[in-house]
């Protein structure tokens, strides 16, 4: 796997000595894994420390993106252009990025076959919205995006000032992919996209809250809280493809106040235990803040 | 002259919605085709008052209003709420629609936006046929999504059998084609039902273009 840049090896000397520790837990079970390439980013609003390993590195973003295209809808809802209750047509065509041309998006790739059996109907905003994050549905996230348009999600990226989210297009524009137009984050770019909405800041409290609601019914669980505590609730949004594994989330903990963490990684394509590598860094994270709350506390 | 209703819903003159509405649905307006020639847009529509009343509505044996006034959030906004107007000529869309549906023995479903859509819908380019309450996309028949060229062929030459004069978009992914729907097309057929309200027979005004 690829080293952290220098830039994160800096960081990483000025951390207090627990998160020092837990970032050295971190890059050994990197070394250790058949990754190609880990990156972390963590943000804990207890105490407003944050550790970062290669958390600059740019990946290709897969189903993570669809955070930023909540956030535009949901600023389109904010302006007044969009009600949640809105019905949308829910129709299998797209335009690739790339040329225009047309393409769709395949109904036995997609997690979610409930808005595939929509087609030729409507459906709200609302759900369209909650597919896209909780099942991880592309034809929500197309349907979407077609609505909205790409570049409300880039004036929105803009706007709130996420350095590492770049959309470039839709999901499944297999055109675009071929042709190097594709979607990027860094563990930095989720978690500060995360942050805008855990600390409600994105449009309104309420609309960040709606959000966050949103995030919370994730159904894919086998990333960030697969070894944590049941008590332990996580809002977050997966992203697989065959040469990446990525989950970001917000992570709410008994008795202290939520951290946010993006956990990025790249494979080849024949690698499997991807998702275990990232609920074993979740864990290390949970453990090491949890480690470093009770020694504040004895001290 | 006996008093006949030719409807139970009411036939409204689109010169006397306010203006909101009238903006939206250009009674009597005038569109350009993409050759550049003028289609002038009907005047007279139904008013439906609910989503009940459009559930229930029966145009033809197997096709009621809602499946005409399905449309999404492209819609102009005056005319994404109840009540909503649709042209006079959906009732015979409806029944030609209906003998396509005996010819193919199967359901017949319209898509979303694929029934009446105003030359506001943002869907809307040039004089689509659709504002005329004259045009239908199906995506679906009985169990068949019409999302391939083969099927949409298939069911496009029982339509040409079944419905002569109609005019059918052809199979394919270009601009002017369709490849995930049948659009079924009647032409800018415009209908004055014998009890729609008009203005008063004036001599003066006979054989004036405007």
């Amino acid at each position: 796997m690829t080293l952290p840049s220098a830039l994160n090896r800096d960081r990483a000397q000025s951390l207090p000595p627990d998160l020092n520790a837990l970032r050295q837990r971190i890059e050994a079970l990197a070394r250790k894994s058949e990754a190609r390439a880990i990156a972390v980013s963590l943000h804990d609003t207890e105490n407003g420390s944050e550790l970062q390993y290669d958390a600059d590195r740019w990946f290709h973003g897969a189903s993570t993106i669809k955070v930023a295209i909540l956030l535009a809808v949901y600023g389109e809802i904010d302006r007044g252009r969009l009600a949640r209750q809105s019905r949308l047509h829910v129709r299998n065509r797209f335009l690739s990025a790339y040329d225009g041309s047309p393409f769709r998006v395949l109904a036995d790739r997609d997690a979610d076959s409930e808005v595939h059996a929509a087609i030729g109907k409507t459906m709200r905003v609302s759900e369209l919205a909650l597919h896209m994050i909780a099942t991880s549905s592309n034809l929500a996230t197309n349907l979407l995006l077609d609505l909205i348009g790409l570049e409300t999600v880039q004036r929105t990226i803009v706007r709130f000032g996420l350095t590492g989210v770049d959309v470039r297009r839709g999901v499944e524009d297999e055109k675009a992919y071929e042709h190097g137009i594709v979607n990027r984050v860094t563990a930095n770019g989720l978690v500060s996209l995360l942050r805008l909405i855990a600390e409600e800041r994105a449009y309104t409290p309420e609309l960040s809250r709606e959000m966050l609601d949103i995030l919370h019914q994730q159904e894919f669980k086998k990333g960030i809280p697969a070894r944590l505590p049941r008590e332990v609730r996580v809002a977050h949004k997966t992203g697989d493809i065959s040469t990446v594994a990525h989950d970001a989330g917000v992570v709410y903990a008994p008795s202290r106040k939520p951290y946010v963490i993006a956990i990025l990684s790249e494979w080849s394509a024949d690698v499997g235990s991807r998702s275990t590598m990232i609920a074993s860094i979740s864990q290390l994270v949970y453990e090491g803040l949890r480690g470093s709350a009770s020694e504040a506390a004895n001290a | 002259m006996p008093d006949v209703k030719t409807a139970t819903l009411r036939i409204v003159d689109g010169f006397r919605l306010d203006k909101p509405r009238r903006d939206a649905l250009m009674p009597g307006g005038v569109l350009s085709d993409r050759e550049g020639r003028t289609r002038q847009l009907p005047r007279y529509f139904y008013e439906v008052d609910s989503w009940e009343a459009a559930l229930e509505h029966e145009l033809a044996p197997h096709f009621n209003m809602w499946e005409f006034v399905q449309t999404d959030v492209r819609e102009a906004t005056p005319l994404r709420f109840f009540p909503r107007y649709v042209p006079c000529a959906v009732t015979l869309t409806a029944a030609l629609l209906e003998r396509f549906r005996e010819a193919v023995g199967e359901p017949v479903r319209i898509a979303a936006n694929g029934g009446y859509r105003s030359p506001q819908h943002n869907l809307t380019s040039h004089a689509s046929t659709h504002c005329w309450a004259s045009a239908v996309n199906i995506y679906r028949i009985g169990d068949d999504y019409l999302d391939t060229r083969e099927r949409i062929e298939r069911y496009a030459e029982i339509a040409r059998d079944a419905l002569p004069g109609a005019w059918i978009r052809p199979a394919g992914e270009d601009r002017g084609f369709s490849d995930d729907h049948l659009h079924l097309d009647f032409g800018y057929v415009v209908a004055v039902p014998h009890d729609a309200p008009g203005d008063p027979f004036n001599p003066k005004l006979e054989g004036d273009p405007l």
